[in-house]
């Protein structure tokens, strides 16, 4: 919302520099978004009066002006304007001033003294266009007789004005402040003064009689629920022509475009409420109603499907049954609230108007707005709640300088639909409460000053309370936290007592995942891998890619772009378009990981909402590696570390019946090549993936051969009852160290072959830990393979002799033949 | 198989070596697109002798059908498995691996988002001054994002969040506040301490200064007495601990449904000290949060007594105070994920 400081002092005495209006505005109502000095734009034009007049010697279309402005020194000038007379009054740009229209251009036009076609030209003489009032360009603006030159052009149109721009945003809940008393109120209160709003915005008579031959009028509400006031009045004898300057001058201000006269007038009373006016043309109405016979009868009703209307933006709008309309006895000839038709639009031949001040419920306007994608200034009022209470003030102050501006005459009496008036609303406010729940020592008397100054009314006071009318412009208030807003507003945040709040020393709950992702965070990061952050959004294209099925994601109804409209169904599927982003820029060695939801369709919470758990996903790739084998195994060195597996017990199983797992690993299943990538359990829930991705993903985003992938579901290990490793007692004897090299079958795990190893090795009398040091195969070895492993042992009681180990050595492999059919090598 | 016409033999060729090295789209691409040398073949046969004419489209027929065929392959290869072999998923190692071959630890720069790093920082700070945490949903209801939070169904102050909603009738939350009536209800009865860390989503074209995505740290603050004092001193603590340095603070009204008083959170420039810089787009100062007295609706909605409780709330954004501590000018490094990038923190 726009406002001027000129403006607002035509209201009321306001006695602070437009900085300071600019501060109290930020600190006491709401953000500001832009303040400047709109004369800045007008520096170096002066009134000027044309003194002589040449044809240009060497062109035709040139006019050749000497100007007066008040000094000794006659400017020539060339223009591309010959019809100008000597006595016009123009607007004269002086050498090394800038051109209006173009100051927050990039490169604003800075006039010259040049010679045009051989002719010195000192300066320039302003069109419209050029001067941003308006929007003519085909001939130097005219000003009135009466300008006397040498007059800054600024000082000439009241341009001496400074502008300040609200944010709607912040203006939301207020109605009140889309007008300029609303803000010329909160100063005035704000600098401790108490405002009195002027006679006309409280004006309420509305029995002033027509002047001349009655028109008729009439007005049927049939959606009183939605327009809970409709008042209007006829005028007659209209001279529609330019508005005064006065007028153009404050419209231009407050950046809204002077048309003719009585369009000017209900932007003007707009602007000066808050409160939308729209003027229709009396006769157009008569004349493009079939059923008028010379009586108009203003319907407000919804609209019937199929009906349209050409707008004020010469566009046919199609209406539905959600869209109210203002219409005369067969047609639309308004979108209430929003928008006139064109049909029935005032223009400069208009002779007799109607004039509209109504009251329209927010909702359905901005329902309509958006529906209809517009967005006009009526529109964003009506959005803001207004007070019903202004509509007739309005309407009488449109009245009233329509008769002074166009010498119109009211030719109707004013008619009012109000089947429900404004009661007023009472509000009891609890002085302490209020001191305690802002921070403030204030007084009850202090209290009633400062909303007196804002126009509240107290109705009675007592012991610590005070109950208050509230204004009927304040649509916002309703509770007494409200009030307390307004207090504290108005008397300033930055006078509140700042102090920390007391807590008691309850220990906080501990948040588990969040603990547990910030370790594993630690852990990757020192490990040499990366974390990211990427979308939750991704295109159909990266689902194919990614080998995922699409009908699990969640659709983005209204997404920014179609590559930007599925949810993820898992963060691989991002991280693989981060490698691949990676990988074109250069980079061959690297671990990314990233630590966030994933969602999955038809997967849900006891709430019935999309069930939400955390999930690390990590990509390791490495360029140019031979003889290494499976990144499996890469990949499982990375989850052990995360998964701290000295703590936990936890298998890795390759093959798995699908059924059987949950819906987040049953999902990523197909990126996952099964022959190289295996099922994490723990306690026999599984928990995750890691592995090589198929071939086609690998190849789909770049990924070397020598790459893996990782996922855990973080809330599943959280809810496990992961138990630690039991203890084990340390012997005090020197260890012996004895490797065996076992023939199996493929088949046989060497996890398996390691956890057998232990268990018969670690009794009451020994001890032992066991590792794998090879595996090996040759292509003549069909279906078998060679694993060794290294036993380091000890016993509890003595040094192991030789006979010790040679008796362990016998237990081990007769065990390993009959439990594994193992043949020692 | 070999082809008479020399340049069809060309083609086979390639497409031999090509076979392994390009995937079904760059195949496509460079054979049978528009430019694609098999539909060139096809239409040179105009050029050929007339006696020839019949063995060339013989030829290029045969040479279409190996293409179809590498093409079909590609596609069943694609949905079937890898041709490496079953690998021992409980091994240390894979079989006849030497043991200087075994891959080691990335040799890389290893590093934390700047993002969650600081998250981390802000949730220490928080939970020294003794705030429970509580992570923030990333697809929710209508009710958590609005209607506990005082937004009636058509209130105008929605369009104020360019939210986000699935086919499937989610909404994407547009702020952290989306979580303020769970937190409540789980940390409640008063007092309620709670930090609310999350990502959030706006429909926003991306600029600079822009994101569809990004997070907020929301936090309340529920108990008898508290008031918008509390509030204003509470914020500022975290930040002079954060920033580590003095700031001046100063509140100034907005608007929210959730709140009542409503307030900006605004900060003296850390960097020049009030003296006008890039950073506070020359003011001096730099709006940080929107906060406020938690509105006695919400309250109620978290079934909480206004009359006996009163509490306070904000919520700030997670890359616009990163980008400051850090002197990030533009939010698409937050996104991109570029290492150049990241391994610099």
């Amino acid at each position: 919302m726009r406002y001027t400081t000129e403006l607002l002092k035509t209201i009321s005495d306001i006695n602070i520099s437009n900085e300071d209006i600019v501060d109290l505005i930020n600190t006491h109502i709401g953000n500001v978004e832009y303040s400047h000095d709109i004369s800045k734009e007008y520096e170096g034009i002066v009134v000027a009066e044309i003194v002589e007049k040449k044809d240009h010697p060497d062109a035709d279309k040139l006019g050749v002006y000497k100007v007066f402005t008040g000094e000794e020194t006659r400017h020539q000038v060339v223009a591309g304007d010959k019809t100008l007379e000597i006595g016009d009054k123009v607007a004269y740009i002086k050498p090394n001033s800038i051109v209006p229209y173009s100051i927050y251009e990039e490169e604003p036009f800075v006039i010259k003294a040049i010679k045009l076609r051989g002719v010195d030209s000192n300066g320039m003489l302003g069109s419209e266009k050029e001067l941003n009032i308006g929007p003519n360009h085909d001939h130097v603006m005219r000003l009135p007789s009466d300008a006397i030159p040498g007059t800054p052009f600024a000082e000439y149109y009241s341009f001496n004005d400074f502008v300040v721009s609200v944010e709607n945003k912040a203006l939301t809940n207020r109605g009140d402040l889309f007008g300029l008393v609303g803000m010329a109120r909160e100063l005035v209160a704000i600098t401790g003064e108490r405002f009195e709003s002027p006679a006309w915005y409280r004006n309420q008579k509305k029995n002033i009689k027509p002047e001349q031959n009655c028109l008729s009028l009439d007005v049927v509400n049939d959606a009183e629920a939605l327009c809970p006031r409709y008042t209007a009045i006829a005028m007659d004898n209209i001279t529609n022509g330019e508005s005064p300057t006065w007028l153009k001058s404050a419209l231009l201000r407050l950046d809204v475009k002077p048309t003719n006269s009585i369009v000017d007038i209900t932007n003007y009373v707009s602007a000066l409420f808050g409160q939308p006016l729209h003027a229709f043309d009396y006769d157009k109405i008569i004349n493009t109603d079939p059923a008028a016979n010379n009586k108009i009868t203003i319907n407000v009703r919804m609209a019937r499907d199929n009906e349209k209307i050409l707008g004020l933006d010469n566009k046919i709008h199609e209406l539905n049954d959600r869209v109210m309309v203002i219409a005369d006895n067969t047609n639309p000839i308004a979108i209430a609230g929003v928008m006139g038709g064109r049909d029935t639009s005032v223009d400069e031949n208009t002779k007799r108007v109607v004039f509209e001040s109504a009251n329209f419920d927010k909702n359905s306007i901005r329902r309509t707005s958006m529906d209809l994608g517009l967005n006009t200034d009526a529109a964003t009022k009506y959005k803001h709640s207004l007070d019903t209470e202004a509509c007739i003030p309005a309407l009488l102050k449109a009245v009233e300088l329509t008769k002074e501006i166009t010498g119109g005459k009211v030719a109707s009496e004013v008619i009012d639909i109000y089947e429900e008036p404004y009661q007023e609303q009472l509000i009891t406010i609890n002085i302490e409460r209020l001191n305690i729940k802002v921070g403030l020592n204030l007084k009850k008397e202090e209290v009633e000053k400062l909303l007196l100054s804002l126009e509240y009314r107290v109705k009675s006071k007592g012991d610590g309370f005070l109950t208050v009318i509230v204004p009927s412009w304040r649509r916002d208030v309703a509770i007494e936290e409200d009030i307390y807003e307004d207090v504290a507003r108005i008397h300033g945040y930055n006078n509140i007592d700042i102090r920390l709040p007391h807590k008691d020393i309850t220990p906080l709950k501990d948040n588990k995942i969040f603990n547990l992702k910030k370790e594993i965070r630690k852990t990757l990061s020192d490990l040499g891998a990366n974390e990211i952050l990427t979308y939750s959004f991704t295109s159909e294209s990266n689902f194919q890619k990614s080998n995922l099925d699409l009908d699990r994601a969640f659709v983005v109804k209204n997404a920014i772009s179609p590559e930007l409209k599925f949810m993820r169904t898992s963060l691989l599927q991002s991280i693989l378009s981060k490698c691949k982003e990676n990988i074109q820029r250069g980079f061959e060695e690297f671990g990314l990981f990233e630590l966030n939801i994933p969602h999955i369709k038809g997967y849900v919470d006891e709430n019935s909402l999309p069930k939400e758990d955390w999930h690390l996903s990590c990509i390791l790739n490495k360029n140019n590696i031979q003889d290494s084998g499976s990144a499996y195994y890469w990949g499982k060195k990375y989850l052990e570390k995360v998964l701290n597996t000295d703590k936990c017990n936890y298998v890795l199983i390759a093959d798995s019946l699908e059924q059987d797992l949950p819906e987040d690993v049953k999902v990523i299943l197909p990126m996952f090549d099964p022959n190289t990538s295996a099922i994490c359990f723990i306690n026999g829930t599984a928990i995750g993936i890691v592995g090589e991705f198929t071939k086609s993903v690998k190849e789909e985003f770049k990924l070397s051969d020598y790459s893996c992938g990782i996922d855990i579901n973080l809330n599943r290990l959280l809810e496990l009852d992961v138990k630690r490793n039991q203890y084990l007692e340390v012997p005090i004897y020197p260890t012996f160290s004895l490797d065996f090299s076992f023939e199996t079958k493929d088949e046989i795990g060497c996890q398996s072959m390691i956890s057998e190893l232990e268990r018969i090795l670690n009794d009451k009398e020994s001890w032992a830990r066991v590792e794998c040091i090879d595996i090996y195969k040759s292509p003549n070895m069909k279906n078998v393979k060679r694993t060794t492993l290294r036993v380091i042992a000890s016993k509890y009681d003595r040094t192991a002799s030789d006979k010790d180990i040679k008796k362990i050595s016998e237990k081990v492999i007769k065990d390993f033949e009959r439990v594994f059919d193992a043949k020692v090598i | 198989m070999d082809f008479k016409n020399k340049n069809l033999e060309e083609i086979y060729q390639s497409l031999l070596t090509d076979k392994e090295k390009l995937n079904t789209d760059e195949l496509k691409k460079k054979y049978s697109s528009k430019e694609g040398l098999l539909t060139k073949a096809f239409s040179e046969i105009a050029n050929i002798d007339k006696k020839d004419r019949g063995e060339y489209g013989r030829e290029a027929n045969e040479l279409k059908k190996i293409l179809t065929e590498i093409l079909e392959g590609k596609e069943t290869e694609k949905k079937e498995y890898s041709s490496k072999e079953r690998i021992d998923p409980t091994a240390p190692f894979d079989v006849n691996i030497k043991k200087e071959n075994i891959q080691s630890w990335l040799d890389t720069k290893g590093t934390k988002h700047p993002l969650t790093s600081e998250v981390e920082r802000w949730v220490e700070i928080f939970k020294g001054m003794g705030f429970n945490v509580l992570e923030s949903k990333q697809l929710d209801d209508d009710y958590h994002m609005f209607e506990s939070l005082n937004f009636p169904v058509g209130h105008p102050a929605r369009d104020m969040y360019d939210t986000f909603w699935t086919e499937e009738g989610q909404v994407l939350p547009a702020h952290t506040s989306t979580m303020q009536n769970r937190a409540m209800k789980i940390f409640g009865p008063p007092p309620i301490a709670v930090v609310l860390p999350g990502r959030c989503f706006r429909h926003e074209a991306t600029d600079a200064s822009h994101e569809h995505t990004f997070h907020q740290i929301e936090g309340i603050y529920v108990d008898e007495g508290v008031s918008l004092g509390n509030m204003i001193a509470t914020i500022k603590e975290f930040l002079q601990k954060y920033l580590d340095t003095e700031l001046e603070v100063r509140v100034q009204p907005s608007f929210f449904p959730f709140t009542e008083p409503d307030c900006e959170f605004v900060i003296s420039c850390p960097f020049c000290k009030k003296a006008g810089c890039s950073t506070c787009g020359h003011s001096g100062w730099i709006e940080l949060m929107g906060c406020g007295m938690i509105h006695p609706n919400v309250l109620r909605q978290a079934e909480i007594d206004p009359e006996k409780y009163s509490g306070f709330a904000w919520g700030f954004g997670v890359d616009r105070l990163t980008m400051i501590k850090l002197g990030i000018n533009d939010i698409r490094y937050l996104r991109d994920n570029n290492l150049n990038f990241l391994r610099q923190f």
